[in-house]
């Protein structure tokens, strides 16, 4: 059975205008985005900053209207009170009211999405319990730590119990054991069937809990799917050999080319990297048939094997390489590098205003 | 749908109650409580003489000193009191007698008529044989004399000083209230009656408190601390939650707005319910609608805040978003003085106060002092006498004055001069001949007796002269013989004054009889002994001028000549105690058959003219007090101006007042607001309204079978502006009504409180009428309101379409 559609983008487009003494000027956030997530799925939206992801939530949100394109939530348009009762949003930098504690921040952010008094005191309980603040649940926000804080903001997105939580950098800023403990809850939303947004320049994360992602850079799509299709896509994994040449090492001096005879497959998937002493032999190919025919080979051609490991391209040099290859058409270049320069600022500028937020907790 | 609003809202409460400077800000509010909740009152009889009790302090330096002279010039009374004086006083009055000018000051004569209040010596009941006794006197005098307390004692010798010394002192309400605190006397003294007492607390102190601690203090204490609300908002990090949840951002907004007043709202609960208690446990003022001001002081406060708001939305600073209402409130403060300047410059002065018609001619007494009179070829008024706000002059309302020339029209006044704040003025008083042969130059005539308060034209061919202590009475031809205008041969005598001691009296006598009020020469007084011509005094005449309605002490009494026909003494035919407070301002008008007595907060009692029986009642609304009523000549109906500036001719036959609990608002109201003045032309059988500053419409009525009356309007007197008239009309009044008058706001508080749309300042016995300030009630609320709305939608409609 096909899965439930509940974000649908489709040739998004963003523009932003800005009017400076001499010109107007035009940052182009998103060109085109199309993606979509499905129910039960934790969805990881990966870019650079500037890249727009922020942008795009915004427009999930209803924050921000498109430009061009359609974007919906639940097949309702972005913003409609239908699709705003059934997401629970985490923003980036999370701000309380410092009069609050966290039983009265889930009051407030309770009455606010509509739900009864019961069911908010229910509610509360449950979820105070869920993000280990519990005990901590009368005392102000002034005194939490970021990582309280950012659990206290998780527990506000699932207060009316959303369909979809959307979350921005949500372990933005934490320390090891807070960033453990926020992922925790992720783990366990996830496990629970939550269908999650998440938005995170963290690679580490998202591949530990997205089950597909996105990489978006300046305003495109640069590769969607699963990590190990995105992989797949954008680099073949690999079985390296290490090998020591034995006696008859003269007759094999050009052992890519035998190796490739031999195995019959294209010599280009073949690679040797000649070492101090000994020769690193590279396969693009992870077949055990392929791999068992070469040791075998290796073998008999008196090479001594020192290891075998099979290597598989990582989320990080996935992305980085999508990121690396995005080139921005001509003409657009100066203003992406403006865009990114301007939400880095934007970024560097949050971050003082979480520190300064931080310095006032402690 | 709006529990997230309510949510946003009621956190604001909890945000306010977080926020340590609301705590300050109650703590200031209980410890101002703390200071004020100790002032208290006791209210005593009005015993002691005070120098505002005095109303015509002349008359009485004049009554003791020709007693003195003189002991039988004067009642018995007078001459017992003058021998209880002490010693010092009588060497100066006796001084006064021989003719010097000695200056007795009025707290000497009042220490003096003091000395008296605690013996008893002094009286005797012969002596006060002939003089007044209200009906409290005799209930006091009814009293065994062991049994009455010490205040009732001297409450008695009061009322016997009063009685024996008439036109002297002003009405007095029988109890005085004296503020306390801590159960101490206030060191200064500071009696007032009960009427003023709530007057002083509603239209004075409330307002005071609303304007200056909640409208400055509070307001500006509560901008600093809402100010960051919105930029507050507008975080990332706090916008972006606020508008994934389902709300409207107009409802964000808006709720946002909302909570944002809950600050002042609190405080100013705090202060106004202790207010509140206050002044109704120790002031026994139970004014409920004083907690109006709550929802006043948050209007006024909203009014700043949503600029505030403003402000905080397009910079997102919380300091800029102070700055720019704090500018915003120096403009309105601005904008409300210039606005103050004009009216007291520019319009207030042209007011027309009074009006006189003879043919096509209109002459206009204005507020200012001035004559103006109008001239249609020019379109303009043309000032006989300069109305100016700083002068000190006081011109008599004009009369008509029918002559035998039809060639020529006439009016008569009088300029007192230096006589806007002293009824006295300085110099002689003049009656003026102001006619169409003289080319409108005023002509002197006859001199007035001093103290002249008004004129009036006595049917059928004399003027009837008003003064602090008398009436008296002149012919038109004597008039006109002394202006020197040609008059037919005199058809009889010179008038003489049969009330008067003669000509052949030696000169100190006649000047003691002048300083008193007396006639002067060519007048005669009509006033009959016994009737004490205090204020509130008001006159009216019958149509054909055979009988003249007095009031004055409290009493209404009907005066005719003993014998139409001769010039002959007059005297009291009818006379009967008014209802209500004896200092409230009595109303007078006079038809064929009916005698209209209208009072503020009294039911407008239609008399028989001749019994001053009561026919019919209408009940009055509340809060509106009658200034001015005029006979419109026949269907004894009556035109009455109240201080709504709202004209409402009453029929006295017409049948629906003959139905109980009948009401003067089922009576005609004119369609004119703003009007300024009432005259009936009897020549014409036209109303004449002035209103709108000085627009002028004459009005033709024919009254229908069933209600209202038609009007037709014959003629219309629209003059034109002067360029200042013009920039107040066409910039200053726009710019007023776009930019919010807060300050005006104390009005509307003021009005709220009182329950009054308008205050009488007491005129100081000048003028029979109190002078009327009219509160702008509606303006300032509606510009304020309207202000409100259109900064809210450019807020609401900025927010909605821009992306964050």
């Amino acid at each position: 059975m096909q899965p439930t559609k509940i974000v649908a983008v489709d040739q998004l487009r963003k523009t932003y205008s800005h009017w400076s003494r001499r010109k107007s000027r035009e940052i182009h956030a998103l060109r085109g985005v199309s993606l979509s997530a499905y129910a039960g799925e934790v969805f990881g939206l990966l870019g650079p900053n500037g890249a727009g992801k922020t942008t795009l939530i915004k427009i999930l949100l209803g924050v921000v209207g498109p430009s061009g394109g359609t974007a919906s939530l639940f097949s309702q348009s972005c913003g409609s009170r239908a699709a705003s009762l059934r997401i629970g949003y985490l923003p980036e930098s999370l701000r309380i009211d410092r009069h609050h504690t966290a039983r009265s921040a889930l009051k407030y952010y309770g009455r606010m999405s509509g739900m009864s008094e019961s069911a908010i005191g229910r509610r509360s309980d449950e979820l105070l319990e869920l993000v280990g603040l519990r005990g901590r649940d009368r005392e102000s926000v002034r005194r939490f730590s970021k990582g309280m804080y950012q659990r206290l903001g998780l527990a506000q997105a699932l207060m009316h119990d959303p369909d979809l939580l959307v979350l921005d950098e949500p372990t933005d800023g934490l320390d090891p054991v807070g960033r453990s403990q926020v992922r925790g809850v992720l783990e366990f939303l996830r496990d629970s069937g939550k269908t999650i947004f998440l938005n995170s320049h963290i690679l580490q994360e998202v591949e530990l809990v997205c089950s597909r992602v996105a990489i978006l850079a300046a305003g495109e799509i640069r590769g969607m799917g699963t990590i190990s299709e995105l992989a797949r896509m954008h680099g073949e994994p690999k079985t390296r050999l290490d090998l020591v040449p034995g006696n008859s090492t003269d007759r094999h001096r050009d052992l890519a080319v035998e190796l490739a005879r031999c195995l019959e497959i294209d010599q280009t998937l073949i690679q040797t990297l000649p070492l101090p002493e000994m020769i690193r032999l590279e396969l693009t190919t992870t077949r055990q048939a392929a791999i068992d025919r070469a040791i075998d080979l290796l073998r008999s051609w008196q090479y001594s094997i020192i290891s075998l490991s099979v290597n598989r391209p990582s989320l990080e040099q996935t992305f980085l390489k999508l990121v690396d290859t995005a080139v921005p058409p001509d003409g657009e270049a100066s203003v992406l590098a403006e865009s990114i320069a301007a939400d880095t600022q934007s970024i560097a500028s949050s971050a003082t205003v979480s520190t300064s937020a931080e310095n006032s907790v402690t | 749908m709006i529990r997230p609003y309510y949510a946003v809202i009621l956190d604001s409460f909890h945000a306010a109650f977080a926020s340590r400077i609301l705590w300050i800000a109650f703590l200031a509010i209980w410890i101002l409580l703390a200071c004020l909740a100790p002032i208290g009152f006791r209210e005593d009889f009005t015993t002691s003489f005070r120098i505002r009790d005095f109303e015509n302090g002349t008359r009485l330096k004049a009554m003791l000193a020709s007693s003195l002279a003189d002991a039988k010039s004067q009642s018995p009374a007078v001459s017992q009191i003058v021998t209880a004086t002490p010693a010092d006083l009588k060497r100066q009055l006796e001084r006064v007698g021989q003719g010097d000018e000695v200056r007795i000051h009025l707290q000497v004569l009042a220490d003096a008529l003091n000395g008296l209040l605690d013996t008893n010596d002094w009286y005797d009941a012969d002596a006060w044989q002939g003089t007044q006794r209200l009906r409290e006197r005799r209930e006091l005098e009814a009293l065994p004399p062991r049994e009455l307390t010490d205040s009732q004692r001297r409450r008695l010798a009061r009322l016997r000083i009063e009685a024996a010394l008439p036109g002297v002192f002003s009405s007095r309400s029988a109890r005085s209230v004296l503020l306390t605190y801590a159960g101490f006397d206030f060191p200064a003294s500071f009696a007032i009656d009960k009427t003023q007492f709530l007057t002083l607390v509603n239209q004075w102190v409330v307002p005071t408190i609303i304007n200056w601690l909640l409208g400055f203090v509070l307001i500006f204490l509560g901008i600093l601390v809402t100010a960051s609300i919105v930029p507050d908002m507008l975080e990332p990090g706090s916008l972006h939650l606020l508008l994934s949840k389902p709300v409207s951002r107009t409802g964000l907004l808006l709720s946002k707005f909302v909570g944002g007043c809950v600050f002042v709202f609190l405080c100013v609960t705090q202060l106004v319910v202790g207010l509140w208690l206050i002044s109704g446990f120790r002031l026994e003022v139970w004014n409920v609608r004083m907690l109006w001001c709550i929802p006043v002081s948050v209007f006024l406060f909203a009014v700043f805040f949503s600029v505030s708001v403003a402000a905080g939305l397009l910079w997102r600073s919380s300091i800029l978003a102070i700055g720019i209402t704090c500018m915003f409130g120096a403009m309105c403060l601005t904008i409300g003085i210039i606005g103050g300047l004009f009216d007291t410059l520019v319009s207030g002065p042209t007011r027309i106060r009074d009006l006189a018609v003879v043919d096509d001619f209109l002459l206009a007494a204005t507020s200012g002092g001035g004559l103006v009179r109008f001239d249609a070829t020019t379109n303009r008024f043309i000032e006989i006498f300069e109305s100016d706000v700083f002068s000190g002059d006081r011109v008599l309302a004009p009369v008509a004055m029918p002559t035998d020339d039809p060639n020529t029209s006439s009016f008569l006044t009088a300029q007192v001069r230096g006589g806007r704040f002293n009824p006295f003025g300085s110099g002689s008083l003049d009656l003026l001949l102001i006619s169409s042969r003289n080319n409108w130059e005023p002509v002197p005539s006859l001199r007035l007796p001093t103290g002249t308060l008004r004129i009036d034209l006595l049917p059928p061919d004399r003027l009837l002269a008003t003064n602090a202590g008398g009436l008296a009475v002149t012919t038109l031809k004597e008039v006109q013989r002394s202006a020197g205008e040609p008059t037919e041969p005199a058809a009889g005598s010179q008038p003489t004054d049969p009330n008067s001691s003669g000509t052949s009296s030696p000169d100190w006598i006649a000047k003691l009889a002048g300083m008193m009020g007396g006639a002067t020469t060519g007048f005669q007084s009509i006033l009959p002994r016994g009737i004490a011509l205090t204020p509130p005094r008001r006159i009216a005449f019958s149509p054909e001028g055979t009988a003249i309605y007095v009031t004055g002490g409290g009493r209404l009494y009907r005066v005719a000549p003993v014998d139409p026909s001769q010039n002959s003494l007059w005297q009291i035919t009818s006379e009967i105690e008014l209802e209500g407070e004896i200092s409230a301002p009595v109303v007078l008008a006079c038809s064929d058959s009916i005698l209209l007595v209208a009072r503020e907060n009294e039911p407008l009692y239609l008399r028989d003219s001749k019994t001053l029986e009561v026919m019919r009642t209408l009940s009055t609304d509340t809060g509106v007090a009658p200034l001015r009523a005029v006979s419109l000549g026949r269907d004894d109906s009556f035109a009455v101006l109240a201080s709504d500036a709202r004209c409402r001719i009453i029929n006295g036959t017409a049948s629906e007042s003959d139905t109980p609990g009948a009401s003067w608002q089922s009576s005609y109201t004119l369609p004119i607001r703003e009007i300024e003045a009432i005259h009936f032309d009897a020549v014409t059988k036209r109303l004449i309204v002035a209103h709108h500053v000085d627009q002028i419409d004459f009005l033709e009525m024919q009254r229908d079978e069933v209600l209202a009356p038609a009007i037709t309007t014959v003629r219309r007197i629209r003059t034109s502006l002067s360029s200042w008239r013009l920039v107040d009309r066409y910039v200053m009044s726009p710019l007023r009504m776009i930019i919010p008058q807060t300050g005006e706001l104390g009005e509307t508080v003021a009005a709220i409180v009182s329950g009054e749309s308008s205050v009488a300042i007491d005129s100081g016995g000048i003028g029979d009428e109190p002078e009327i300030v009219r509160y702008r009630i509606l303006r300032p609320v509606l510009s304020c309101a309207g202000f409100i709305v259109v900064m809210l939608c450019v807020s609401c409609v900025y927010f909605s379409t821009r992306d964050y």
